[in-house]
């Protein structure tokens, strides 16, 4: 039986790698299988959890959260948009959702994303840390100091809407752009490596475990 | 001239080794006295145990917490001498004390977050040299309380209300006519003439959401734009092809397609199967929407929302077939991706503020404002901050070190 | 009615969950409202599952273009779903977890699914390669510095990166390869994440109050405002 696996695993793995060359029957073949294999899954996969786990469990369980049969009233309000004539109430949860994820956002995000990185930016120049005394940060510390500060300033600026990017302002914007650039630079590089070892993780498959090449 | 050393010399010099030898002497005795004579032996010690040991209700929470405070142990002299303090409860009449916790020496509290509101608790704490537990005596009985009111979040209100009143201000006071000034962003100036494209091509649009759930603000914000784009499209009369991976985005881009076609008076050239479910598995639907990329040959691709590991994938195959690419998206990870392939990336903010630059509406061209209301907040701060940081350590200025410290704390989030 | 109110929903959530981080009593709404989405997003599952059948169904009832694979489709949704469900051949029967060993579903897991999914995920070594490839044709400033900033960094994670600068006296360290990816990491990349993170926490905000407030409605399928 895990001889069986391997060559179905084997099978399908090529038939993804030859759309590499153009797309192809086998290519069609494999993620038709795909889809209808991974959309089976998740949707078992989301009934245990949401409906049985979650909601049934949750309803009958022995600590019952009565609160729960809002989201199932909810969702068979979504469901309701397959009658026409009463299809305008699924509007209503998904107006929900669309509140509920406007609000929560929001305050993460900004607690999160505001707050703490300007809280993060707000260090000395010439020294190590606040508290510290000037100058008790090595060169490269100095310089990426200064760095951290200026760069992300100017990336602020760049993304500015109300102003043209001219002049001074301008010049200040193209910075940020080259930083923001820089930052994008290195996130590339960065996953270059992990990319590459997802390839070798498959390419092991193929010659160790399907072929036996590899041992 | 040197010469031989005169007796003054020989005086100071023997008076500053008598001063230094006196000193020495001084400084040994005052650490000898803070370490024990000898390293007692552990199967018989008992380090003395912590004083005053107190619980307190955790301030400005939902009353599941307590937090357990003492005074250290005298043995308690750093270098790990001791090996930590023990926290045990119990119940207000019951003697039965179980452990909550271990924390390391020098340690003098301890939030007990496993009880549970308006019980009574007490608490004693044990110092343990080498397993050997020395006990204090018991604290008083405390209840955890829930607080109406989180006041360690005032400072995050307050910005909060800041930059949110900022942005509905200018939602508020948008005059109709009154030109607001908002700089351009390639990508959107760049829609229609890439539908135009496919126009010209007779090939149809395809526009990808994202892989999120409507669950995710930049999954809605995806939705927002694609109505301002299922506008153009109406108006030109092309084929949209939407390949979504959520079915509740199904459910909401049907709405808004169609409302799109009903505005652009073409209700009959609407079809539900412009929006199509494929499944809820990342790398199954890259690999339906690749397949459909290169069967249909769209000749433009809109990737607007959230995106993982197959952004590259996407733009990639959309680069093999030649068709122009516009994307956007807030994480931050995926846009380099975008921006090396793609001839167009909204870059994280721009996504969010597209649908109200496409829209041309005042209002929401007056959110934008607000939006720099708040990236102008953030610049002064980060200027004044990093500067006054930058004094305090050069000259160590009380008042610059103080105003450092104070813009510190305004924008750390307490827990 | 059929406007409005979804728009009244939408202001009254959204509200009551911000204020609702400030208030201890009302804390756990947050987490009661994801709980919410989880089960609309399930019974939105068989919206989604319905026009998944629909559209395989009617292609193979035509016999349209690609109809087999459209079986194929629908016979992997289908096998995959009974084998969830029922959980045929699970070893603890009915009740067990739906994934214990040995069951067709999670065989079918092992041998289909988990390799589909880790072969795209491995593609990505090609694009990486072929978007490399474009990116070196830098064709303005900007492109050229994410280019250098992109070989920097890939240098500094390889052998090649120590060896091609190793000789480099220590007190000019800094250009080292692999130290200026350390701080190329460190200062210039940290600055640029910051700006991105604080302008899209910005445009969250914004995006959010519009919505919020009823002046973006776009989602409902309504004109904006």
């Amino acid at each position: 039986m895990q001889l069986f696996g391997i060559w179905v695993a084997a099978f399908l793995t090529l038939g993804i790698i030859s759309f590499l060359y153009k797309d192809n029957p086998w290519y069609k073949l494999c993620e038709s299988i795909f889809v209808g294999i991974s959309a089976g899954y998740w949707f078992v996969a989301l009934f245990f959890d949401a409906i049985v786990r979650l909601f049934w469990e949750g309803i009958t369980g022995p600590d019952p959260r009565y609160n729960l049969i809002v989201g199932g009233v909810l969702g068979v309000m979504m469901l309701l948009r397959l009658v026409p004539s009463i299809g305008w109430i699924s509007r209503w949860p998904l107006a929900f959702v669309v509140g509920s994820t406007a609000g929560l956002y929001l305050i993460n995000y900004f607690s999160s994303n505001v707050m703490l990185q300007v809280q993060s930016t707000l260090n000395p120049l010439f020294g190590s840390s606040f508290g510290q005394p000037i100058f008790s940060a090595s060169l490269y510390d100095t310089i990426g100091n200064i760095v951290i500060a200026a760069g992300t300033f100017t990336g602020l600026v760049y993304f500015f809407f109300s102003k043209e990017h001219k002049g001074a302002f301008g010049g200040a914007a193209r910075i940020g752009i080259w930083t923001i650039m820089i930052t994008f630079g290195a996130s590339f590089g960065y996953t270059v490596m992990s990319r590459m070892s997802l390839l070798i993780g498959r390419m092991e498959f193929i010659f160790g475990d399907w072929l036996g090449l590899i041992k | 001239m040197t010469g031989r050393p005169t007796i003054l010399t020989r005086t100071i010099k023997l008076s500053i080794l008598i001063i230094f030898l006196f000193l020495s002497l001084f400084c040994h005795l005052l650490t000898a006295q803070a370490l024990p004579a000898a390293i007692p032996d552990s199967s018989s010690f008992q380090a003395s145990p912590p004083t005053n040991v107190r619980a307190v209700d955790f301030k400005y929470d939902r009353g599941e917490a307590l937090e357990v405070r003492w005074n250290l142990s005298s043995d308690d002299t750093g270098s790990n001498f001791i090996t930590g303090y023990e926290v045990f409860r119990a119940g207000e009449k019951s003697d039965s004390f179980v452990s909550v916790g271990f924390v390391a020496p020098k340690t003098e509290s301890l939030t007990d977050k496993s009880v549970e509101r308006g019980k009574l608790y007490r608490y004693k704490v044990a110092t343990n040299y080498k397993g050997n537990l020395a006990y204090s005596e018991i604290s008083a009985a405390v209840a955890p309380e829930m607080d109406p009111i989180n006041w360690n979040l005032l400072n995050l209100f307050i910005i909060g209300l800041i930059i949110a009143g900022a942005v509905i201000y200018f939602i508020a006071h948008a005059k109709r006519g009154k030109k607001l000034f908002i700089r351009k962003i390639a990508g959107l100036e760049a829609i229609d003439e890439a539908i135009g494209r496919a126009t010209e091509m007779g090939r149809p649009i395809l526009f990808i959401p994202g892989i999120n759930d409507m669950d995710d603000v930049q999954t809605i914000a995806g939705i927002t734009l694609l109505g301002r784009v299922a506008k153009v499209v109406a108006d030109y009369d092309i084929k949209i092809n939407m390949p979504v991976s959520r079915s509740l985005v199904m459910t909401t881009a049907r709405e808004t397609i169609k409302e799109a076609y009903l505005g652009a008076g073409r209700p009959d050239a609407y079809n539900d199967d412009m929006v199509r479910y494929i499944t809820d598995e990342q790398f199954g639907y890259v690999a339906a929407v690749d397949g459909v990329m290169v069967r249909e040959k769209p000749a433009t691709c809109f990737y607007l929302g959230a995106f993982f590991a197959e952004s590259l994938i996407l733009a990639e195959t959309g680069n093999s077939i030649g068709a122009i690419q516009i994307a956007g998206t807030a994480q931050p990870a995926q846009l380099p991706f975008f921006v090396a392939a793609c001839d167009y990336t909204l870059i994280g903010e721009e996504l969010f503020a597209a649908s109200a630059y496409l829209s041309n509406e005042p209002k929401q061209l007056g959110s934008l404002k607000g939006q720099d209301v708040g990236k102008l907040l953030a610049m002064i701060v980060i200027i004044a901050g990093v500067l006054s940081a930058t004094i305090a350590s050069a000259w160590g200025s009380e008042f610059f070190a103080k105003l450092t410290e104070y813009l510190v704390r305004i924008f750390t989030i307490q827990n | 009615m059929k406007r409005q109110v979804p728009l009244l929903i939408t202001l009254i959530v959204g509200t009551v969950l911000i204020l609702s981080v400030f208030f201890p009593p009302a804390e756990r709404l947050g987490e009661d409202f994801s709980i919410f989405f989880d089960i609309i997003a399930v019974f939105a599952f068989f919206l989604g599952g319905g026009n998944l059948v629909r559209i395989h169904g009617n292609r193979l009832y035509r016999k349209g273009k690609d109809w087999g694979f459209s079986l194929v489709t629908l016979l992997g949704f289908f096998i995959m779903l009974i084998a969830g469900l029922f959980k045929l051949w699970n070893p603890g029967g009915i009740s067990a977890d739906v994934t214990a060993t040995g069951s067709l579903f999670q065989m079918l897991y092992d041998w289909i699914f988990n390799p589909l999914g880790a072969t795209m995920y491995a593609l990505l070594a090609f694009y990486v390669a072929s978007a490399s490839y474009r990116a070196f044709r830098a064709k303005n400033r900007e492109a050229t510095i994410l280019l250098i900033a992109a070989f920097v960094i890939l240098l500094g994670r390889t052998p090649l990166g120590v060896y091609a600068t190793g000789w480099i006296p220590e007190s000019f360290s800094l250009v080292q390869i692999p130290n200026l990816a350390i701080w190329i990491m460190s200062s210039p990349n940290l600055a640029g994440q910051r700006a991105i993170m604080i302008g899209i926490a910005l445009g969250v905000i914004s995006m959010s109050l519009r919505l919020i407030l009823g002046v973006e409605r776009t989602y409902l399928g309504v004109d904006s405002e």
